[in-house]
């Protein structure tokens, strides 16, 4: 056990640990935003929608929320170009996790649209409102605020899911530790400052978030 | 002419009948009292006519002119002339007191909101509760609530306003500050039909007392003959039930 701590090894490295963390978190960005849309529509349809499509909307979900993240990732990396679509390797993350980020918010969303209250809907009804300006005015606030705090937890879920990228060659803040950590062997240094950055991102999002719920929805969530 | 005229009134919840040919007139300014047992059609009558439960038969004419339920365009008129209030308030819980009152005007009737709020400000300090407009729903007590609620329904201007047991969910010492607000509007001379399980509150303001029972109109009358010398014997088996306690 003679291991001795080298951190003023890797310092020169860390504007590329930074430089890496951004990439991080513009997948993280991206496969989230992509996620609420597809999430939305799939709420959507299994709420409100007809049977067949939900039918089919309920098999995506079940098929993404019961695969390992990466073997979507593979599958979408490695299987696609035999059928003639070439992904770059940052695409194949994003796109993998877009669609699985999808499937858990197609969940979460369809539980936020199940706790509307019919009571307020019928008042907004009988006050002329239309049946989009119910949804416009009654629902999407209700559920928004209902759903804030899932949301923000899933958020920080897909920013930690992004390390990933690094068995595909990105160079997000996971790969670039793995690009060190070969020129270096300082493994225990790097690894333990890369933790200490994906902490950092996700506690800044967890207070971000919180604050925006609180600014948008009187949300109450738990700051740590 | 009427204001409110209902000929053949008919209602089914599925299989049940929950109206069965109800007649009634209600002239302008009108307070008309709905009294009964539980299950008998009070509230089914206002929901009726508010487009919420279509009817299977009968006529309901709003000065004079036929509504068809089956129109949407037509429901959507109507709309804008009866308010109803429910037991349960109802109220927007994501949105301020200001805010309830104001999102129908202002979001759906385009009316001004500068104009919308000042009326809003004046009508909330009216029923006393100038100084909540910016609390939430889930701040305030039930009698507080159901106020706002008859606020938000007075910022339509309705000509006709439909109260379903509004204070059947308060607290007993909360109900009197409701009754008070729906005092003032009946000595303003709004068409009123109220259902309510309150009588003497129902024989002090109601210029007309219906009673009924089984989906259908057993006796109408002045206050006093209802509660006094009731001709029906059902009358006046549930007459002497409640006022006996």
């Amino acid at each position: 056990m003679s291991y001795t701590l080298q951190f003023g090894q890797i310092w020169p490295f860390l504007p590329r640990l930074l430089e890496g963390a951004v990439v991080s978190l513009q997948i993280a960005v991206l496969a989230f935003c992509g996620g609420l849309l597809i999430g939305t529509a799939c709420a959507g349809v299994k709420s409100f929608g007809p049977r067949w499509l939900a039918r089919i909307v309920g098999a995506y979900v079940v098929f993404f929320t019961n695969t390992p993240q990466l073997v979507q990732i593979y599958f979408l990396y490695f299987a696609l170009p035999d059928m003639g679509i070439l992904l770059s390797s940052f695409m194949a993350v994003v796109i993998g996790m877009t669609l699985n980020a999808g499937a858990y918010l197609t969940e979460i969303q369809r539980a936020g649209f199940e706790s509307r209250r019919a009571s307020e809907m019928e008042a907004a009804e009988v006050m002329g409102f239309s049946r989009l300006q119910q949804i416009r005015y009654v629902i999407l606030p209700h559920v928004a605020k209902v759903l804030f705090p899932p949301l923000s937890n899933q958020f920080i879920i897909v920013t930690l899911g992004t390390s990933m990228a690094a068995v595909f060659g990105v160079e997000e803040l996971t790969g670039e530790a793995f690009n060190i950590n070969a020129q270096t062997f300082r493994s225990i240094e790097i690894f333990s400052v890369t933790a200490g950055i994906y902490v950092v991102l996700t506690l800044a999002a967890s207070v971000g978030l919180a604050l925006l719920g609180r600014v948008l929805f009187r949300a109450r969530t738990e700051l740590i | 002419m009427h204001h409110l005229d209902i000929a053949g009134l008919e209602a089914r919840y599925g299989e049940h009948t929950v109206l069965s040919g109800i007649d009634l007139t209600v002239g302008r300014a009108d307070v008309i009292g709905l009294i009964g047992p539980s299950g008998s059609g009070k509230s089914t009558i206002l929901r009726v006519l508010m487009g919420l439960l279509p009817p299977v038969a009968g006529m309901v004419k709003l000065d004079g002119e036929g509504v068809n339920y089956a129109d949407a365009t037509q429901v959507r008129r109507l709309r804008d002339r009866i308010a109803i209030v429910f037991q349960q308030y109802n109220l927007f819980q994501n949105m301020s007191v200001l805010e309830n009152v104001c999102v129908a005007p202002v979001k759906i009737k385009k009316r001004p909101r500068k104009e919308v709020e000042e009326e809003a400000r004046a009508l909330l300090a009216k029923v006393g509760l100038g100084d909540k407009l910016k609390r939430y729903p889930d701040e305030l007590s039930g009698g507080q609530q159901q106020r706002v609620a008859i606020v938000r329904a007075l910022a339509l201007h309705p000509e006709i306003l439909l109260l379903d047991e509004v204070t059947a969910a308060l607290d007993p010492e909360l109900v009197s500050e409701v009754l008070d607000t729906i005092r003032l509007l009946a000595k303003e001379g709004m068409t009123m039909l109220i259902v309510s399980h309150e009588m003497a509150f129902i024989r002090e303001v109601a210029s007309r007392v219906v009673f009924m029972a089984g989906g259908k109109i057993v006796e109408t009358g002045a206050p006093a003959q209802i509660f006094d010398a009731p001709e029906h014997a059902r009358t006046r088996d549930f007459v002497s039930k409640i006022l006996r306690h």
